[in-house]
């Protein structure tokens, strides 16, 4: 039997599981794809676990379509532009704009500007906030630091770390505030104002109390500069929010759609690399403990005997922590313990290939011993090695899954089990987190059921008893 | 017991002889040949040298010679520990101190009463592990038997799929992640049982009444990992007891008349016996694996999450050698344990030439 791979993909798709395993990996490859192609390969150093930029994110915060099914709560709003909307002269305006609607406040607000330019004097910046009544709260202001001695122009400012306030405690803003309100109504509090500054900022004192004011703010950066060429790169104007893009945020504030997205090809290469490692592995040596025969094949059934009879999880751990946690080290160790099995089960396969006409045949033609295990042995055994590979991949993905748990994962290279252990050290489990825990838990499961189903759909390939109507 | 049915039995007692042997060997190969071993010692001596320099700083005055006491307990110390001989001369003494129990002492973590040998340590854990690991496998084998004997009468009924495919999904959902959500919905989100730990705190008064309280913080994990295997036992059983029962014996058992019942415990259930043992056995170091996390997830006090504490945090290597090689020893022991009852199943078995 002779079984090439459109064959192979033609019978999966015939049956139920197959097609819904092929389906779902096909799913999980592209996406898989994508991201490899669009995340930067240190992903894990520079970004995730990166706290800095992370900081304008809402900690802990479940993804922002759960609002569609309770209580409304204020969405996350990051705001950024990287040109002036208006100029005049020597003063560049930078303007955001956005509607409050709803009963919440932002939870919290913060300002940065990065990547500033300037040739002679330092800019000043001034952020004023423009509000649906018309009037204007002026909430901070600074000047960007002079020149160094020694420094020539043009002078770079906040190229790597913004210059970043936080508008909801700074004690100016409180000022601002609390006299923007004053003049509009006698008798407002001012610690009431301290302690609710959002709700202050986007809101208005009734009858002893803050209530929020609907409508469209704008928040104007105003940066007078000295030469007309000075220029601010980048503005940004955070309204924080209780909820979070797609899959809602840990409690460092990080993305964990993004988290979970990098996850995808780390997993699909633990498994497949793993499987394809150890498949080869397993079926050369049974090949060679079959066919030599001899001290060898003694050798080598010792050898798998010992091996498969060690529990793998305690070694596991043990290597990982001797021999410190990164991925190529744990894909060895667990290729170099996954192998007895298959190699086992080949040798007896061999065993009784050995003694077929076929064999005996191109035996008696004077093929050499490699020859014959190529051309006349594996073919016969091919189909199953290929479904033990697919079908060992799973495993692979939940030992490494475990390990990171553990607190054994590659630092570098942020994999599910570690997005869940970070989630089980913070206490998200206690705390309800589900958005943190459900998902990762839920993406290792698909994968490997990805597979289970394409091993399922082999079935009939390997076992071709069970091929309907034969 | 036939004095024949030792030989295979004591081939296979030193088969896992050579696990436990082999295993210790890699650990203590890893240790040695990446300099590991020499740091931990190094660093033990350290601690012992800095005690000693406190305290005889106040009975010897003279700098020169308090240096020179220092420097003979050094090397005194460094002769104990081994550390002027290459890691490779060090293995035999220290797989053979792992052997007897001899681990050494632990870092951080103690024992309940204090002691910080981490031969007590993890003693004092050991039957914690045990109890956990041996009432999850024996849960799951009477139901594995029971729901699999009578699901091999209703084959391809709905329950029958649904079996399969319970199988085939729990291969693909890690325990641990099983256990989390079980502590979020029946823990905290329905508050019916307790979220971990082993006991309440405070512990009620009265042994019946502890371990009433063991019970119910145990019904969790027990669950986990029970839930965990469960569908690849009953279905595993389900086809074997199948495969049997299409058998010419049992169709001339029941040719000859003999009551359903009895066709099913001798003529099937005997001859399945030993594969579902194998089965048990198969499944044995995955659920040992499982039990680590299970453990960490519900602050089980066993072995399992002492790992977990002594990788958090400052890593305590004693501990992590000593609980590998623990963890080999349970394992091995439970072996040994199925292969007497797989013997004793199956009369048949001559291991002549090796399996």
């Amino acid at each position: 039997m002779r079984l090439d791979l459109r064959t192979v993909l033609r019978e999966l798709w015939a049956t139920g599981a197959g097609r819904a395993g092929l389906l779902l990996f096909g799913l999980l490859a592209l996406a898989a794809l994508w991201v490899v192609l669009t995340f930067p390969r240190d992903f894990g150093p520079r970004r995730w676990s990166n706290p800095a930029l992370w900081g304008d994110y809402p900690k802990a915060a479940p993804p922002a379509w759960t609002n569609l099914l309770g209580p409304r709560r204020p969405e996350h709003r990051i705001l950024e532009t990287r040109a002036p909307a208006r100029e005049d002269g020597k003063l560049k305006v930078y303007e955001l704009a956005f509607d409050f609607q709803g009963r919440q406040p932002p939870t919290f607000l913060s300002f940065s500007l990065a990547d500033v330019t300037y040739r002679s004097g330092p800019p000043t910046v001034e952020a004023v906030l423009i509000r649906p009544d018309g009037g204007e709260v002026p909430l901070f202001r600074t000047v960007i630091s002079g020149p160094f001695p020694g420094e020539a122009p043009p002078y770079r400012r906040h190229q790597d770390e913004p210059l970043r306030v936080a508008l909801d405690s700074d004690p100016n803003a409180v000022e601002a505030t609390y006299g923007y309100l004053l003049e509009q109504e006698p008798g407002v509090d001012y610690d009431a104002v301290q302690r609710q500054l959002p709700l202050a900022l986007f809101g208005r004192w009734v009858d002893g109390g803050l209530v929020p004011l609907e409508g469209r703010y704008r928040l104007e950066a105003r940066v007078r500069v000295e030469d007309p060429g000075d220029r601010v790169g980048r503005v940004r104007f955070v309204a924080g929010g209780a909820v979070y893009g797609a899959m809602g945020t840990d409690a460092q504030g990080r993305d964990l759609a993004q988290g979970l997205l990098f996850g995808l090809p780390i997993a699909l290469l633990i498994g497949l690399a793993v499987a394809t490692l150890s498949t080869l592995l397993g079926t050369a040596l049974g090949l060679v403990s079959g066919y030599a025969g001899g001290r060898t094949d003694l050798l080598i059934q010792r050898a798998a005997d010992v091996v498969n009879n060690v529990p793998v999880l305690p070694l596991l751990i043990f290597m990982v922590f001797v021999l410190g946690a990164r991925l190529w080290l744990i894909l060895l160790v667990l290729v170099l313990f996954s192998w007895p099995g298959l190699t086992i089960l080949v040798r007896s396969m061999v065993l009784s290939l050995r003694t077929s006409p076929e064999v005996e045949a191109a035996r008696a033609l004077g093929a050499s011993r490699g020859r014959i295990i190529v051309h006349h042995v594996f073919p016969h055994i091919a189909p199953f090695i290929f479904a033990t590979l697919i079908f060992s991949a799973p495993s692979a993905i939940l030992a490494e899954a475990g390990l990171s748990f553990l607190g054994l994962g590659d630092p570098t290279l942020p994999t599910w089990g570690q997005i869940l252990e970070q989630g089980f050290r913070t206490g998200a489990v206690y705390l309800g987190y589900w958005w943190w825990i459900l998902p990762p838990g839920l993406l290792i499961v698909l994968t490997a059921i990805a597979f289970m189903l394409i091993s399922l759909g082999l079935e009939p390939i390997v076992n071709p008893r069970l091929r309907r109507g034969q | 017991m036939d004095l024949s049915l030792l030989r295979p039995l004591l081939f296979r007692a030193l088969t896992l002889f050579g696990v436990l042997i082999t295993v210790l060997v890699l650990l203590a190969v890893s240790l040695g040949a990446t300099g590991f071993s020499d740091k931990i010692l190094q660093a033990t001596v350290g601690e012992e040298l800095r005690a000693l320099r406190t305290s005889l700083t106040q009975t010897i005055r003279d700098p020169d010679q308090l240096e020179a006491a220092l420097e003979a307990r050094r090397q005194e110390l460094l002769a104990s520990y081994g550390l002027d001989q290459p890691w490779y001369a060090r293995i035999p003494g220290m797989v053979w101190r792992v052997l007897t129990l001899d681990l050494g002492e632990a870092r951080n973590l103690r024992s309940y009463d204090g002691s910080s040998r981490i031969a007590d340590i993890v003693l004092e854990r050991l039957p914690n592990t045990v109890l956990l690991l041996t009432t999850a496998t024996v849960i799951t084998a009477v139901i594995g038997i029971l729901a699999g004997v009578w699901m091999s009468t209703r084959v391809g009924s709905r329950l029958d799929r649904f079996v399969a495919y319970l199988a085939a999904v729990s291969y693909a959902v890690p325990t641990w992640w099983l256990g989390i959500l079980l502590v979020l919905v029946l823990a905290f989100e329905l508050e019916l049982l307790p979220p971990g730990g082993m006991y309440s705190a405070p512990p009620p008064e009265g042994a019946f009444a502890r371990f009433l309280d063991l019970l119910w913080h145990s019904v969790l994990p027990v669950l986990t990992l029970v839930l965990a295997s469960v569908g690849p036992s009953i279905y595993s059983i389900r086809t074997l007891t199948l495969n049997i029962a299409q058998e010419d014996h049992v169709a001339v058992a029941r040719a000859k008349g003999m009551p359903e019942p009895v066709v099913r415990n001798r003529h099937i259930l005997r001859v399945a016996a030993p594969p579902i043992v194998t089965g048990l056995i198969l499944g044995l170091a995955g659920s040992l694996g499982g039990s680590i996390l299970v453990e960490t997830i519900f602050d089980w006090r066993g072995m399992g999450r002492l790992y977990y504490d002594a990788i958090a945090g400052t890593p305590d290597e004693g501990l992590i050698v000593a609980l590998t090689f623990m963890f080999t020893l349970l394992y091995v022991i439970a072996r040994l344990v199925l292969e007497v009852l797989y013997v004793w199943l199956d009369p048949r078995v001559r291991y002549e030439g090796g399996p």
